[in-house]
């Protein structure tokens, strides 16, 4: 069924990660791909594959999970790998076929390129999207950017937004099932013909669907402003987040680790 | 029993291999007679609109088998669109199927796809129109801008105008007043009894149901716990509260004149019914009885 | 015929309403209402599809402006032209709206976080926010449900969510629009017995809109509307036994009142007119079977 689709990736846990303010996730993440992004010696690029396991082990992500979301990637990986052994030249040369000639550069830059991928896929997804629930980031994004507010960028009307989504499309999702069905009931036929007579057999499913969306829509903007909603402006929140001392070490090892990756870079160049 | 449509030692999982899966129906076996109204009735969460899903094949079962005329509709599973056009189901608030530009063509919209002809199309949805209470001066408007007492009545004539010989109708009056309650229960109770055919009518309304069935079907979590006519189920009325049913008031009423010592006989669904009693009941102390 | 008022909360003189049709033509929906509501007391509104009775909630809390008339609410003159967006937001405080469709009135994925809402948009305290929160769980009997997801709920259970939605807004009324026409019969019972103890209990004023006539028995005050008019507007019990002049405006009477009407106009039974529960029919049955 439609609706066993989860959503997002988050799992449900109790581990360190888990338990950090979504505020200071979102920094991490930056200062992690920062990192990521400094690393340019093999002593750096093995330290941080390294980061990238520590972080899976203490999000207890069953690592299969993580992995798996990989494997999304992997033709990506494989490809731009591929282009860059056979197109990089250098001084050291590894094998000569014929006209292809493969340097020790290509190779170890195409190394290094799936290093930054998995670390940052790794990464980002355990220190953020595995850990943290949908609405815990909406949350946490808004306050990270409530200082844009001054710069007349919507930032409350985004996460309000978010919240609402996330809110819905459960419901949706059981709405379109429901109406799947109903047709189906009526003789649609979704599953032959051609591709225009398939493409016709959603209207029925689409029309309604819409009829749905837009009424609930109006429905719930009532039912905001009878909430004496009015936008973002006075308005407070029921939970503080309150930053512990588990949130500043986890940023002091963030920056100690970009640290040591400029310094590895600086010592080796 | 001569049963149009039977479940035989039906189960039936959602979502089975994923983490959500969940029994909805364990070993359930029950039949529905032929050329009548069925009441199945049963709190939220019985099994009733998985029942309904599996009489028309939109389910099928993980184990056990639907019968319709004694065959199995999953036989030959790629003719199962065919046992959809025999069986048909209206889904409860069905107002949200509605879709096309007209209520005609909306209505003509389950007939179109049974590929009849155009003159057969037009009959059927002016017969159903008329079966749900639908006049024809509404056939050009566009269903949206219906009420939503009329929408839900378009919706059921969708379906209705496919003429199958089997109809299940899920909660048709949720949500609506005394006055459409009755034309739409009334409307099928009338489509019944011109064609028919079997119908079936999921409902926790037992005021409702004691009127227009012509026998009950009391679920309990997947189970046949009572069947027979509204007379035979609400003489079991402590049963039907075992099972979260609530029962009709009036027969809740007379239970109540029993304890008080007044001497009624228990079965009673509906006001005409406990007024006779309650007179037999005093007219025998006045003779003396 | 109308009731005695001291203490109003509401007040309405004249109230009309028309809608346009799609050629410009203005479909009268309320004509000239004339009522008003005590402060505390329970009202139950009953009327069939199409009466009005939905479009008078609207235009109580300012979703909809009446055509002409006078309409009070909380003491705050609705029509007066100078009405400040922060009247109307005060007002909507004041007097909270539970809506028909529970799915549709939810904003948050988490229960608490939705009952938050309110009191966030009005800028209160985190703190007193979080104790209005676990008071409203508790008042709605859900507090066990405070971190699931809405989606999880059945619907007796999210329209108590949505009902605990209004009540952490301290409303001094809440209008319930239908609040239990989508429910089953067990969501019905619970929404019902969480309405009457906010008024019993809390003493907050509850204006019920419904067509269920077993619902306005709990009622103090009855008010049928039909055609955009009040039809009748009296006790239940007084109400009820009009069986004829209901069934005449497409409302049925519950079972028992029927019986009881009909014993006493066809078999001459000697009962009181006004009977609404079932344990006083029984009592006055029993009373006249005993002197046989």
């Amino acid at each position: 069924m439609l609706k066993d689709i989860t959503l997002g990736q988050y799992f449900p846990g109790n581990s360190v990660l888990h338990r950090l303010d979504p505020r200071m996730k979102i920094f991490l993440i930056v200062i992690y791909i920062i990192t990521i992004f400094s690393a340019s010696t093999p002593i750096s690029f093995a330290l941080v594959l390294l980061s990238a396991f520590v972080l899976l082990l203490l999000s207890r992500i069953p690592p299969k999970l993580v992995l798996g979301s990989l494997k999304a990637v992997f033709f990506i990986m494989a490809f731009t790998a591929i282009i860059n052994i056979f197109w990089t030249t250098g001084d050291r040369l590894l094998l000569e076929a014929g006209p292809i000639k493969i340097y020790w550069e290509g190779v170890e830059y195409a190394i290094f390129m799936i290093v930054r991928v998995v670390a940052l896929i790794v990464g980002s997804s355990v220190l953020l999207t595995y850990t943290t629930s949908p609405i815990a980031l909406t949350d946490g994004l808004e306050r990270v950017l409530s200082p844009l507010k001054a710069l007349h960028i919507p930032v409350h009307e985004f996460s309000m937004m978010m919240t609402i989504a996330l809110r819905f499309i459960p419901t949706l999702i059981e709405e379109t099932d429901k109406i799947i069905s109903a047709q189906k009931a009526r003789g649609t036929d979704f599953s032959s013909g051609s591709i225009t007579q398939r493409a016709r057999a959603l209207i029925p499913v689409m029309v309604p669907l819409f009829v749905s969306a837009f009424h609930r829509a109006d429905e719930l903007a009532v039912a905001m402003e009878c909430r004496c909603y009015r936008g973002g402006e006075g308005r407070t929140r029921m939970t503080r987040l309150h930053l512990r001392s588990t949130d500043f070490f986890a940023l002091a090892a963030h920056l100690l680790f970009l640290g040591v990756i400029i310094a590895l870079n600086i010592l080796f160049s | 029993m001569n049963n149009k449509i039977s479940l035989e030692h039906v189960t039936y999982r959602y979502s089975v291999g994923t983490p959500f899966e969940k029994t909805a129906l364990d070993d359930v076996t029950l039949g529905f007679e032929q050329g009548i109204i069925t009441g199945l009735m049963g709190h939220t969460g019985s099994g009733k609109s998985t029942i309904a899903q599996l009489l028309n094949g939109l389910l099928r079962p993980t184990e056990g088998r639907v019968l319709l005329d004694g065959e199995d509709i999953w036989a030959e599973p790629k003719k199962i669109g065919a046992v959809r056009f025999r069986v048909g189901l209206v889904f409860q608030y069905p107002e949200y199927q509605l879709f096309e530009e007209s209520v005609e063509r909306d209505i003509a919209y389950g007939p179109g796809n049974m590929g009849l002809s155009q003159e057969e199309i037009t009959e059927r949805v002016h017969n159903a129109a008329r079966f749900a209470g639908i006049s024809p001066d509404l056939f050009d408007k566009s269903p949206f801008e219906l009420s939503g007492g009329q929408k839900r009545r378009v919706a059921i004539a969708g379906v209705m105008a496919m003429e199958p010989e089997i109809l299940v109708l899920d909660e048709p009056a949720a949500g609506l007043d005394p006055a459409g309650r009755r034309e739409i229960l009334g409307g099928i109770r009338a489509y019944q009894k011109e064609k028919k055919n079997t119908i079936i009518i999921i409902s926790h309304s037992m005021e409702d149901m004691a009127i227009y069935a012509d026998k009950l079907m009391v679920l309990d979590h997947g189970h046949v716990s009572r069947y027979g006519t509204p007379h035979e189920v609400f003489s079991h009325a402590e049963e039907l509260k075992q099972v979260g049913l609530s029962r009709p008031q009036i027969t809740k009423f007379i239970m109540e004149l029993q304890r008080a010592g007044i001497p009624v006989e228990g079965g009673i669904y509906s006001v005409d019914e406990a007024y006779r009693e309650v007179l037999r009941a005093f007219e025998k102390k006045r003779m003396g009885g | 015929m109308n009731q005695n008022v001291t203490n109003p909360i509401i007040e309405a003189k004249d109230l009309c309403f028309s809608y346009k049709n799609e050629d410009g033509i203005p479909l009268p929906v309320i004509r000239n209402l004339t009522f008003s509501v005590e402060r505390g007391s329970f009202v139950c509104i009953l009327g069939h599809n199409g009466s009005g009775k939905s479009t008078l909630a609207k235009l109580l809390n300012l979703v909809l402006t009446p055509d002409s008339g006078s309409l009070s609410v909380g003491g705050i003159d609705v029509m007066r032209d100078d009405l400040s967006d922060d009247d109307i937001y005060n007002l909507r405080r004041r007097i909270g709206m539970v809506f028909q469709n529970p799915d549709n009135q939810l904003v948050a994925t988490i229960v608490e976080e939705d009952i938050a809402f309110g009191p966030e948009n009005l800028g209160i305290a985190p703190d007193e926010i979080r104790t209005r929160v676990d008071e409203a769980l508790r008042a709605v009997n859900m507090t066990e449900f405070a971190h699931h997801s809405p989606s999880q709920l059945s619907g007796g259970q999210k329209q108590r969510i949505a009902i605990a939605g209004i009540i952490a807004m301290l409303p001094d009324c809440i209008i319930f629009d239908e609040s239990t026409a989508m429910l089953d019969p067990i969501g019905r019972a619970e929404v019902m017995d969480t309405i009457e103890s906010l008024n019993r209990e809390r003493g907050i004023t509850v204006l019920h809109i419904t067509h269920y006539m077993d619902e306005a028995v709990r009622a103090d005050r009855v008010i049928v509307m039909n055609h955009g008019e009040i039809f009748l507007d009296d006790t239940p019990g007084a109400v009820f036994a009009q069986v004829e002049a209901l069934q005449s405006v497409g409302l049925d009477v519950p079972q028992v009142t029927a019986l009881v009407h009909k014993l006493r106009r066809e078999a001459g039974f000697e009962i009181s007119e006004d009977i609404l529960h079932s344990a006083d029919a029984v009592k006055a049955l029993k009373e006249l079977y005993e002197s046989i």
